[in-house]
């Protein structure tokens, strides 16, 4: 086991990392930024360094003073959390060069599957059915036109790096095929510094499940359950929850296996997801590859009892899974709601600003993973995540029913948050009766969706 | 940052509600509860009003009168200035202590909120930086009080810091690393504003550190070879034309 993990991230999941590694008994270091000063994980944690100033590029996404921080402060491995460094394989690697352990799949392990585009081949050989789409990257507009008639319109033109909506265009005809090429050419480059992009074809009403796994250095792997992370605006997940309520018990388990055996033969290690889109007869399409922790991981802790991060910490210092695929038993139903400083009336516009109240919900099967307290002063600087409500129960009803409470009880003042959203989700039809797809809510609109709740 | 008072350690500095008087220093930012907007924001005029014009007339006061503490009240505020004794080395909190847990959104305490091992007893007693990372022109020298300011809004205190020591400023680390003075550097050596006074190593890359201002080198607060994290003060720079030994305490 590690004796030091230097915490390179901030927020809910710097807590998270730090509660994981005081259950192993390893000391942790909280590295933070100068707007991160008076947070919460900054104030538990019994040694925390000043990394930089609040622009992330110098603090949070600076590989030299992260490592320098580590070394520093005798630290033998470094956890990145999600987001800012968590999935780039150079600062992995670097990680390695100086002699510490990043917890995370190993660089070479990142770099195989950095990009979409190759990953989706690689893991479509390994028996995952993947969206028909260009066979490889779109050479120039002509190649891009001769494999657009052979996908099939309408199409999506995605990028090969990176993700969150940006360079991806939907196109119904050959000519806006050729019309949106340029932006989104430019605006890949723009995000990811790589222009590439490939065309799949275009799914109607679809689902978004995802598969947990975890695979240690020795070529174990096993999965813990999917996630439904249906609930979506813009791209951005709201709420998830697991199982998902769109597949059988057979076709879970199915795609569940489908898809550890495919990441244990593409040689994946550590903990990851793979993200599918599922259509309306049920069948599933292999998206994209997760190399981390992620955001929704609670809710797979909730369904299997299994601490995540202890498990990633573990693994990450080469210790063996210890428990096979028959251990792992997924019990109830488990939903997370995301709390963001975000205004749902204003185009859920972020907001910043002293936290004046604070007051967790409680109660069985209730959990707030959340760095809030009374009086902490939410920086500008950085993504609006607040924390999450995470809430469990025997079934999917009674989970439903705990969420109503909790996010009634959970208040938050001073600063406005997406908790009137997630109000209205919980009131919605199409939500209660599990058929929520992803482009519901931007196809309904936020707003519309919010004032059909206030009438109901 | 400039709202802690580990930026004025050798002046203690009180401003809060009258209404709070007595209550421990936690109430501080739970105390906005109740509070308008309007309510706030005339607070807020008040402390600037306090620490624009009272706290820098109270501090020539104390420095004239020999007494050792002063206070003074308006309305619902009430200022006082206390003189702290001259440090001792390892006085107050040190770097590697555990950070208070009662009460954590506390903004100004006297304590670090963490620390490391690689320069324990360093950051007590000196203040950070302020969020641009320019350095800060206060008075590291002295211990720091338990003293509270609860209330006061960044600006303000920021002033009343200048108000409260205008003799010194210091040399601030750029990066987290390890710190290599320049050799020649030595106390009573006189520096230009953006000399180097040394470099902060960071993976082998130095990056720089330099004078803020003009004026005579004091005490190094850090020791060579030492980690450092960034922000940290690192060497005490006597503002020129005042005199370096000035008796205070």
């Amino acid at each position: 086991m590690f004796k030091k993990i230097l915490i390179a991230n901030r927020g809910e999941i710097a807590l998270r990392i730090l509660r994981a590694c005081r259950t192993l008994g390893v000391d942790a270091v909280v590295a933070y930024s100068e707007a991160d000063r008076e947070s919460l994980p900054v104030q538990l944690a019994d040694e925390a360094i000043c990394i930089g100033p609040a622009d992330a590029r110098r603090s949070y996404l600076s590989a030299p003073a992260v490592i320098s921080a580590a070394i520093v402060t005798g630290c033998d491995a470094i956890h990145p959390g999600y987001g800012f460094l968590s999935e780039d394989e150079g600062f992995a690697e670097v990680v390695r060069a100086h002699d510490l352990t990043f917890i995370g799949p190993p660089a070479n392990v990142l770099e195989r599957f950095a990009s979409k585009e190759s990953t989706r081949r690689l893991l479509g050989s390994l028996g995952l059915p993947t969206i028909p789409g260009s066979n490889g990257i779109l050479r120039d507009d002509a190649h891009a036109l001769e494999e657009g008639e052979q996908v099939g319109y309408p199409l999506l033109i995605k990028p090969a790096a990176g993700g969150g909506g940006k360079g991806m265009r939907m196109v119904r005809t050959p000519r806006e095929l050729e019309a949106a090429l340029n932006v989104c050419r430019s605006e890949a480059r723009a995000a990811f510094g790589d222009d590439s992009l490939y065309l799949e074809r275009w799914l109607d009403e679809t689902r978004h499940v995802e598969v947990q796994v975890a695979v240690d250095r020795y070529g174990r792997g096993i999965h813990l359950g999917e996630r439904d992370c249906s609930v979506q605006r813009r791209h951005q997940k709201i709420l998830e929850e697991g199982p998902t309520p769109a597949l059988s018990i057979e076709a879970r388990n199915e795609l569940c296996t489908r898809a550890v055996r495919a990441v244990v033969s593409a040689g994946y290690e550590n903990v990851g997801t793979l993200e599918f889109l599922v259509d309306q007869d049920g069948s599933f399409y292999f998206i994209e590859i997760n190399c981390r922790i992620q955001v929704e991981h609670p809710v797979t802790e909730m369904l299997t009892g299994i601490d995540m991060v202890v498990m990633q910490i573990r693994i990450a210092t080469g210790e063996p899974l210890g428990f096979s695929q028959s251990d792992v038993v997924t019990r109830g139903h488990a939903i997370e709601f995301r709390i963001n400083a975000e205004d749902p009336e204003r185009e859920f516009r972020p907001a910043a600003g002293v936290v004046e109240r604070y007051l967790a919900p409680g109660g069985p099967g209730v959990r707030m993973d959340s760095h809030l307290f009374a009086g902490y002063e939410v920086p500008p600087y950085y993504d609006s995540l607040l924390g999450k409500l995470i809430v469990w129960g025997p079934t999917r009803q009674a989970a439903i029913e705990r969420g109503r409470v909790a996010l009634g009880e959970l208040m938050v003042e001073g600063i406005v948050t997406n908790v009137p959203i997630h109000q209205a989700m919980l009131a919605s039809e199409a939500f209660l009766e599990g058929r929520f797809t992803t482009n519901l809510l931007d196809r309904v609109g936020s707003s519309a969706f919010l004032a059909a709740a206030a009438r109901s | 940052m400039t709202d802690d008072d580990r930026q004025q350690p050798n002046t203690v500095k009180e401003a809060r509600p009258g209404a709070q008087r007595g209550g421990p220093r936690p109430a501080a930012r739970t105390s906005h509860v109740a509070r308008s907007t309007d309510e706030r924001l005339a607070d807020h005029a008040a402390i600037d009003r306090l620490t624009e014009d009272f706290v820098p007339a109270l501090i020539v006061k104390l420095s004239t009168s020999g007494l050792g503490e002063i206070e003074v009240g308006e309305g619902g505020w009430t200022v006082r200035v206390r003189r702290v004794g001259e440090v001792t080395p390892g006085f107050g909190r040190r770097l590697t202590d555990k950070p208070s847990r009662q009460q954590p959104g506390h903004a100004g305490h006297g304590h670090a909120p963490g620390g490391f091992e690689g320069h324990r007893s360093a950051r007590e007693t000196k203040p950070q930086g302020p969020a641009t990372g320019t350095p800060l022109v206060a008075a590291p020298s002295n211990g720091s009080g338990p003293g509270t300011v609860p209330d006061a809004s960044p600006a303000g205190v920021a002033r009343a810091a200048d108000g409260a020591d205008r003799h010194r400023a210091i040399a601030t680390s750029p990066a987290v690393g390890v710190f290599h003075p320049k050799p020649e550097i030595t106390a009573g050596t006189r520096v230009r504003n953006g000399d180097r006074l040394g470099a902060v190593d960071m993976l082998g890359v130095p990056q720089d550190v330099v004078a803020p201002t003009d004026g005579i080198l004091g005490a190094s607060l850090v020791e060579a070879g030492q980690a450092v994290e960034y922000g940290q003060e690192l060497i005490v720079i006597e503002l020129a034309g005042t005199p370096a030994d000035r008796s205070e305490g």
